[in-house]
C-alpha cells in the first residue's frame, strides 16, 4: 500500500513540476501559459478524431515501453527497442508484400507473428552475447539499432522500393478501425491485451516471480537455485519480441509503409516511459498515453497560441528528469525512513 | 626508545555496546607493534579512531608527547599517521604515479610539476626498497606491488606511523618476505609500524612488541622475545567455556556428504581451498573453525553447488556429483544459510512472503500448472504461519525484507531453509551481526534440525559458536583443513594454535 502510494506519487509530482516549469518558460518567451495549456489539452481531447490521434500515437509507445519494462524487470537493459521495432516492421512488410495467395486476417496474423519473432531474434543477439561472452548489453543493443535502421534504409531504397520515391509499397491488408469517426485501429486492443498478459505474467506466475527476483538480486537468485542466465536471455528475447510486435502493429495500423524516419526515437522514448511508469506495465501504458497527449496537443498549441512545439519537447524531457531524480531521491535511506514513518503506524521496535 | 604515540583509556561505544573499553596502547619510535586479537576484538575500531574515522567516546591520544584530537583522516595524515587498508584504496584506472599524488597538494602551483615529483617519489621508493613501476596503471601490477604503492603513498604524505591492516592476507610467501624487508627498513629509519595480523608465525617473526586485545579490552603488551605462540594464543582466545548446554553426539556411520581431495583456486591461500577431504554424517554438526578469509566461503559454495571445484569429487548420499548447479543441490535436500544474508540469501526489495517461498514457489502446494497459477491464499496463509512459528517481527508479510532488522531477516532465511526439511544444512556465519536473543534462537533451531537427523556444516569465525554447537571441529587455515577434533571436550589450546597456523 505504502509502496503503491510512493510509486504513484513520484510520476504525478514529476508531471506537475514539469508543467510548472513549462509555464514559467512560456511566460519568459512572452506567451500565456494558461492559454497554451488550454490549446494543448483541446488538441488532445476536444473532438473524437483528436482523441483518436492521441490513442494512435500512444500505441507504439506502449509497445516499446513494455519492452523496456520487461527487460528492466529482469535486471538487464535493453536499449535496442528501436532496432527491434524496426526489424519487426521490416519482416512484416517483406512478408505481407511478397506472400502470395493469402490475404485478409490470416495474412495479418502471419505478418504480426513473424514481426514478433524477428524482434525476438534481434533482442536475443545482445542477450546471447551478454550471457556467453559477457559483453555489455547496453552497447550491443544500441549498436544493433543502427544496423536495423540502415538495413531498413537499404530495403526501402533498394529491393523493396516502390516507384521513384524512397519508400516501400503499402501493406495489402491493414488493421481494421474500431470507430468510424477516427483512425483508431485494433492495435490499441492488442497493446492493452499484451499489457494485461505481461502484468499477469510478472505478478501472478512463478516464472514472473523468479524473473523479478533475478532482476532485484542476481547473486541471491543464483544461491537460491534460479537459472539466472536463462532468465536474462529469456527476458531479452521477450523484450525484443514485444518491440517487434509494436513495429509490426505500427506498420499495419498507422504507417502502412516503410520510409525514412520510421520508428525513430521510439526505443529511447520507451525506456523513458518505462522508468517514469515505475517499471509497472499499467504505469507504462498511462505514461505512454501522457506522452501521446503531449505530442498531439503540441501541434494545436503551436497553431492556437503561437508557442513552438519545442516547449512540449522540453516539458517531456523535464518529466523524464524529474521522474528519474524523484525515484532516486525516494530511495535515499533518509527519505525511505521518512516515508516509512509517515505511512506506517507507530509500533514497538522489534528485536 | 621514545614514545611516539600514546592512547590512554580509549573507550568507544556503539549504542550500548563497547567496541573498545579503556584501551591503553603505547607505540614507540622505530618499533613494529603488533595488535593481536580475534575477529571483533576491537582492533579495527581502535585503528579507525587513530586515523580519525571514529571519535572515541572518552580517552585521550598523545602524539609526540602532545595531546591531539584526530577528527579527520586528513588530520591524521598531517600528524604523520598513515594506514594501508586490507582492501587497497587505489583508483584502478589511474597510474601508480597518479595514485600517489592523488589529493596531495604540496605546492600552490596549478600545474603539477611532474618530473620533480616523480624524482622525489622514486628517491623515496629506492630508499625503502619499494620497487614500483611508476607509470603503469594499477590494473597491470600485482597485488604485492599495489601494496607497495599504498605504502609509498602513505610515506609520500609524510607518514611516520604506518598502520598495516592484515598486510599479508593477499600476498604470496615471497611477497611477504619482501614486505618484511620493507618493514625492517622502515623501522631502521625510525618510522613505526602497527601490524595487524592473525598469523602467529608472522607475528613472531616481525614484531618487537605485541599487544593483545580481547572483547574490546587490552589484555597485555608483551615483548616478542619474552613470549611464545602458545602463550599468545591462550591470551588471545582467553578462557573458553568448554561446557555447552547442548548435548554433543558422536558421528554416525551414514554419510550425507563426502568431499574427496577437493581443490578450488588452490594457489590462493585466502580465496581458495586445497585438497580438502571430509565427511558429514546424519545428525551431526561439523564445525569449521578458522579466521575469516581462509577459504571458508569457497568451501561453503562448493558444498552448495554454487562453484565447481577444480579438482576432487563430492559424493552426496554415496553418489558422485556430476554437475555443480545450485538447483540440483537444493533438489538433493541441501539447505544453505549463506554468509551474507542481504547479498546472497534474500531479495531485499521483495516482501517477507516472497522471500519465504523463493525456493518452493513451483511446488504443487503453492501453484498449479507449473506455476501458471499461484495459490495466493495458501501462500499468504503459509507465510503468516511462518511468521508466527519463527517469530518474524514485521508489520505484515508484505513488508519489504530490507526494512527488517538483521535478526528478523535471518529468521526468514532460517524459515525458508529449515521448512524444506533438509538432510544437509550448510550454515555460514549464521549469527553474524545478531543480538543475544536472536543468536540463541538460531542456535536452538540448528540443534533441533540436527536432532531430527539433519547433517550440519557450520562455518563460523566465532570460535565460541563453534565450540558451543559442533559435534566435531575441523580447523581451516590457508585453504586447508589442518586438524579435526572432537567437539566433546575439545582441546581448545591446540585448536586455537591451529587457527593461527601453527599445527605442528
Amino acid at each position: 500500500m505504502k509502496n503503491m502510494l510512493i510509486k504513484i506519487f513520484v510520476p504525478v509530482i514529476s508531471v506537475l513540476c514539469s508543467f510548472i516549469i513549462g509555464a514559467i518558460l512560456i511566460t519568459i518567451i512572452g506567451g500565456n501559459p494558461m492559454e497554451a495549456y488550454t490549446y494543448l489539452f483541446k488538441g488532445a481531447f476536444c473532438t473524437p478524431a483528436n482523441i483518436g490521434e492521441t490513442v494512435i500515437k500512444a500505441v507504439p509507445l506502449i509497445f516499446t515501453g513494455l519492452a523496456a519494462t520487461f527487460a528492466y524487470k529482469c535486471g538487464v537493459f535493453n536499449l535496442g527497442g528501436e532496432g527491434q521495432f524496426v526489424m519487426g516492421a521490416v519482416v512484416s512488410i517483406w512478408i505481407s508484400t511478397t506472400l502470395k495467395g493469402i490475404t485478409g486476417i490470416p495474412l495479418i496474423i502471419i505478418s504480426l507473428t513473424l514481426g514478433t519473432i524477428a524482434g525476438g531474434i534481434w533482442g536475443a543477439i545482445p542477450g546471447i552475447l551478454k550471457i556467453t561472452r559477457g559483453l555489455n548489453e547496453i552497447i550491443v543493443s544500441i549498436m544493433l539499432n543502427y544496423v536495423a535502421i540502415l538495413f531498413m534504409g537499404y530495403l526501402y531504397t533498394g529491393p523493396l522500393r516502390e516507384g521513384n520515391v524512397p519508400q516501400t509499397a503499402s501493406v495489402p491488408v491493414k488493421l481494421g478501425r474500431i470507430f468510424s469517426q477516427s483512425r483508431v485501429h485494433y492495435g490499441i486492443v492488442i497493446a492493452l491485451i499484451l499489457t494485461l498478459i505481461i502484468y499477469y505474467f510478472l505478478f501472478y506466475t512463478s516464472k514472473g516471480f523468479k524473473l523479478r527476483a533475478v532482476g532485484l538480486n542476481q547473486i541471491a537468485s543464483q544461491f537460491n537455485g534460479l537459472p539466472v542466465k536463462k532468465f536474462m536471455l529469456f527476458s531479452f528475447i521477450i523484450s525484443g519480441a514485444i518491440a517487434g510486435l509494436g513495429g509490426s502493429v505500427e506498420l499495419h495500423g498507422t504507417q502502412f509503409r516503410l520510409m525514412s524516419g520510421f520508428g525513430q526515437g521510439y526505443g529511447f522514448d520507451g525506456v523513458a516511459i518505462a522508468l517514469i511508469g515505475q517499471l509497472n506495465p499499467i504505469g507504462t501504458v498511462l505514461v505512454a498515453y501522457l506522452f501521446a497527449i503531449l505530442r498531439t496537443g503540441a501541434t494545436t498549441m503551436q497553431v492556437g497560441s503561437g508557442m513552438p512545439t519545442s516547449v512540449i519537447d522540453i516539458i517531456q524531457a523535464l518529466v523524464i528528469v524529474f521522474a528519474v531524480a524523484g525515484s532516486a531521491f525516494i530511495n535515499l535511506p533518509k527519505i525511505r525512513q521518512f516515508f516509512s514513518n509517515v505511512f506506517s503506524k507507530p509500533r514497538k521496535e522489534p528485536l | 626508545m621514545r614514545e611516539l604515540l600514546v592512547m590512554k583509556n580509549i573507550t568507544k561505544k556503539f549504542g550500548d555496546i563497547y567496541a573498545n573499553k579503556d584501551i591503553n596502547l603505547i607505540i614507540r619510535e622505530g618499533e613494529v607493534h603488533t595488535l593481536l586479537g580475534e575477529n571483533g576484538a576491537g582492533k579495527s575500531t581502535l585503528m579507525n579512531i587513530l586515523i580519525g574515522l571514529y571519535q572515541p567516546t572518552s580517552g585521550s591520544i598523545y602524539y609526540r608527547g602532545k595531546k591531539v584530537k584526530i577528527d579527520s583522516p586528513s588530520k591524521a595524515m598531517k600528524l604523520g599517521i598513515g594506514m594501508v587498508h586490507q582492501h587497497f584504496m587505489l583508483v584502478e584506472a589511474m597510474t601508480v604515479f597518479e595514485n600517489i599524488i592523488l589529493g596531495v597538494t604540496k605546492d600552490s602551483s596549478i600545474f603539477i610539476k611532474k618530473d620533480r615529483i616523480k624524482k622525489d617519489i622514486l628517491e623515496l621508493a629506492s630508499k625503502y626498497g619499494l620497487n614500483v613501476e611508476i607509470d603503469k596503471p594499477i590494473t597491470e601490477i600485482s597485488v604485492g606491488e599495489q601494496q607497495r604503492v599504498e605504502i609509498l603513498k602513505a610515506l609520500y604524505r609524510g607518514a611516520e606511523l604506518l598502520i598495516l591492516d592484515e598486510p599479508t592476507a593477499a600476498l604470496t610467501d615471497i611477497e611477504v618476505e619482501g614486505l618484511f624487508r620493507v618493514i625492517k627498513k622502515l623501522i631502521s629509519e625510525k618510522k613505526s609500524v602497527v601490524f595487524i595480523s592473525h598469523k602467529m608465525r608472522e607475528v613472531l617473526e616481525i614484531s618487537d612488541r605485541i599487544t593483545i586485545l580481547r572483547m574490546g579490552h587490552t589484555i597485555k603488551t608483551l615483548d616478542k622475545n619474552k613470549t611464545n605462540a602458545e602463550e599468545l594464543a591462550a591470551l588471545m582466545i582467553g578462557k573458553k567455556m568448554v561446557s555447552s548446554k547442548y548435548k554433543k553426539v558422536s558421528k554416525t556411520k551414514e554419510n550425507i556428504i563426502a568431499l574427496e581431495h577437493i581443490s578450488f583456486n588452490k594457489e590462493s591461500k585466502h580465496n581458495g581451498i586445497k585438497d580438502i577431504s571430509l565427511t558429514v554424517g546424519k545428525g551431526e554438526i561439523l564445525g569449521i573453525a578458522g579466521v575469516d578469509g581462509n577459504g571458508q566461503s569457497q568451501l561453503a559454495q562448493v558444498v552448495t553447488g554454487v562453484i565447481t571445484p577444480h579438482e576432487g569429487n563430492i559424493y552426496l548420499y554415496g553418489k558422485k556429483v556430476a554437475q555443480f548447479d545450485p538447483n540440483d543441490f537444493i533438489n538433493s535436500n541441501i539447505s544453505h544459510i549463506p554468509e551474507d544474508r542481504n547479498k546472497m540469501g534474500l531479495i531485499g526489495d521483495m516482501s517477507v512472503k516472497e522471500n519465504l517461498i523463493l525456493k518452493s514457489i513451483e511446488k504443487s502446494k503453492f501453484s498449479l500448472k507449473k506455476g501458471l497459477f499461484l495459490k495466493k491464499k495458501i501462500i499468504n496463509q503459509y507465510s503468516n504461519e511462518m511468521k508466527k512459528k519463527y517469530d518474524i517481527r514485521c508489520s505484515s508479510i508484505d513488508q519489504e525484507v530490507r526494512n527488517l532488522s538483521g535478526g528478523n531477516q535471518q529468521k526468514i532465511v532460517l524459515a525458508r531453509e529449515l521448512e524444506m526439511e533438509p538432510e544437509l544444512l550448510v550454515a555460514v556465519h549464521p549469527t553474524r551481526g545478531l543480538d543475544i536473543g536472536a543468536t540463541k534462537y538460531v542456535h536452538d533451531k540448528i540443534i533441533s534440525a540436527r536432532d531430527k537427523g539433519c547433517g550440519v556444516i557450520l562455518i563460523s569465525a566465532d570460535f565460541d559458536e563453534i565450540l558451543k554447537l559442533s559435534d566435531r571441529i575441523a580447523v581451516m587455515f590457508e585453504g586447508q583443513i589442518v586438524g579435526i577434533y572432537s567437539g566433546d571436550n575439545p582441546p581448545i589450546d591446540e585448536i586455537s594454535l591451529a587457527m593461527a597456523g601453527k599445527a605442528e
